[in-house]
């Protein structure tokens, strides 16, 4: 009989006796180990350790010892659905971004959010050849604000509330592909997004400001 | 839509300060699985991790004008989710434990090994729980998201001696605990 039925396997006893130790019997920091083995390096033996009963047997435990976490570590894990679409609903609360364009037909008023305007402007960018990317944002330009002024700021001073009319202005920046001709493809976004905005949403005056603020080249 | 190409974050960030939303989704989806990864790991609790990475990426694009240049997104990013991890958990609500395996459980593979991985994954998920919040961090940050010492020692402004020492306790203590389990 070499023990108690109550007490632990002997490996186990090895381990808790590892863990509560500051270092092995040839002197070697187990702290040192551990990190070793944590960090993936067990493999790679120093001089004393290839030579080393204590410290070969410490990696051996300690390698077992931390193996579900290495495993749990490299678990995917994704975002859950609609949370990008959460934080922008939230950003977008705060930003009280509530521009519109108002056109009046003989059936009532179309309303047509300045963000709306600034994204198919942004798609319609995205598909002029030489872009790499685009970015629309729909601004309160000098015609916008005193339209503000003239509508509704005044009541709502804390809301900014106002019209664009029929008149739509829209910044695009734009980063564009390394070799192309730069104000070309600027041009091409010019027409292609005016064209759009004039087609898909029906907006006559369309002020589209292109800055190519970057340049990619095509594995970057 | 053509599929966006890669850009850097320095750009997004860049037009993001001067207003462009687009460029800050950009960003979001392109950090949501870390954001949400890491607050899970820290609070194990699905809708705790849920809120505190909703809550990190509206305050990071509120703070945007204090972000450095200097600094890489997602290591702000990493701060940001870090305290409000911390927030939520020193809260006191409890959380629940989180079986991250169950997500990517192979239906291909056999039960009792199968088991065998979600009791190893609990075991772990509970021992980390189990860990003071500092100590659940550096390992989490370190071992689970693969940060650098520097740049643990960066999320958490401490020091890279401070890092190594916290990580020397997490280790022993995690250690302890699996060893119990085993």
């Amino acid at each position: 009989m070499t023990g108690s039925v109550d007490e632990p396997p002997a490996e186990r006893q090895t381990i808790r006796l590892l863990l509560n130790s500051a270092t092995l019997p040839c002197g070697a920091e187990m702290d040192l180990l551990f990190e070793q083995v944590a960090d993936g390096h067990a493999a790679e033996l120093n001089d004393h350790q290839r030579d080393c009963v204590h410290c070969q047997a410490a990696f051996g435990e300690l390698s077992v010892l931390w193996a579900p976490v290495v495993e749990q570590a490299a678990v995917p894990v994704a975002a859950p659905p609609g949370l990008t679409e959460a934080v922008m609903r939230q950003i977008r609360q705060l930003v009280r971004d509530v521009w519109y364009t108002l056109q009046t037909t003989n059936l009532g008023f179309i309303r047509i959010a300045a963000r709306i305007v600034a994204g198919v402007a942004r798609d319609a960018a995205r598909t002029v050849p030489g872009v790499r990317v685009a970015l629309g944002r729909s601004t309160h330009g000098k015609l916008a604000a005193l339209a503000e002024q003239a509508t509704f700021k005044h009541r709502l001073p804390h809301a900014a509330v106002g019209v664009l009319g029929r008149t739509a202005v829209v910044d695009l920046a734009v980063a564009v592909r390394y070799g192309d001709p730069v104000q070309e493809v600027a041009r091409n976004i010019q027409k292609q997004v005016i064209t759009t905005l004039r087609e898909n949403i029906g907006l006559e005056t369309v002020t589209v400001n292109v800055n190519v603020d970057d340049v990619l080249i095509d594995d970057q | 839509m053509r599929p966006e190409p890669a850009i850097s974050d320095r750009y997004l960030v860049a037009r993001a300060r001067d207003g462009y939303l687009d460029a800050y989704e950009m960003l979001v989806q392109r950090h949501s699985a870390m954001a949400y990864r890491l607050a899970l790991r820290l609070c194990g609790d699905h809708h705790d991790a849920q809120d505190v990475a909703q809550e990190a990426f509206v305050a990071a694009w509120q703070n945007l004008e204090r972000f450095r240049a200097d600094s890489s997104f997602s290591t702000w990013l990493y701060q940001i989710v870090t305290r409000r991890a911390l927030n939520k958990v020193t809260r006191g609500r409890g959380a629940d434990a989180v079986n991250l395996l169950d997500e990517a459980a192979d239906p291909g593979t056999a039960p009792d090994a199968q088991a065998e991985r979600n009791l190893a994954a609990d075991a772990v998920t509970n021992a980390l729980a189990a860990l003071p919040f500092p100590q659940r961090t550096v390992i989490v940050l370190h071992h689970f998201e693969g940060l650098s010492y520097a740049e643990v020692a960066e999320v958490t402004r401490s020091s890279v001696p401070a890092v190594r020492s916290h990580l020397f306790r997490a280790r022993r203590t995690l250690g302890k605990t699996l060893e119990d389990w085993r």
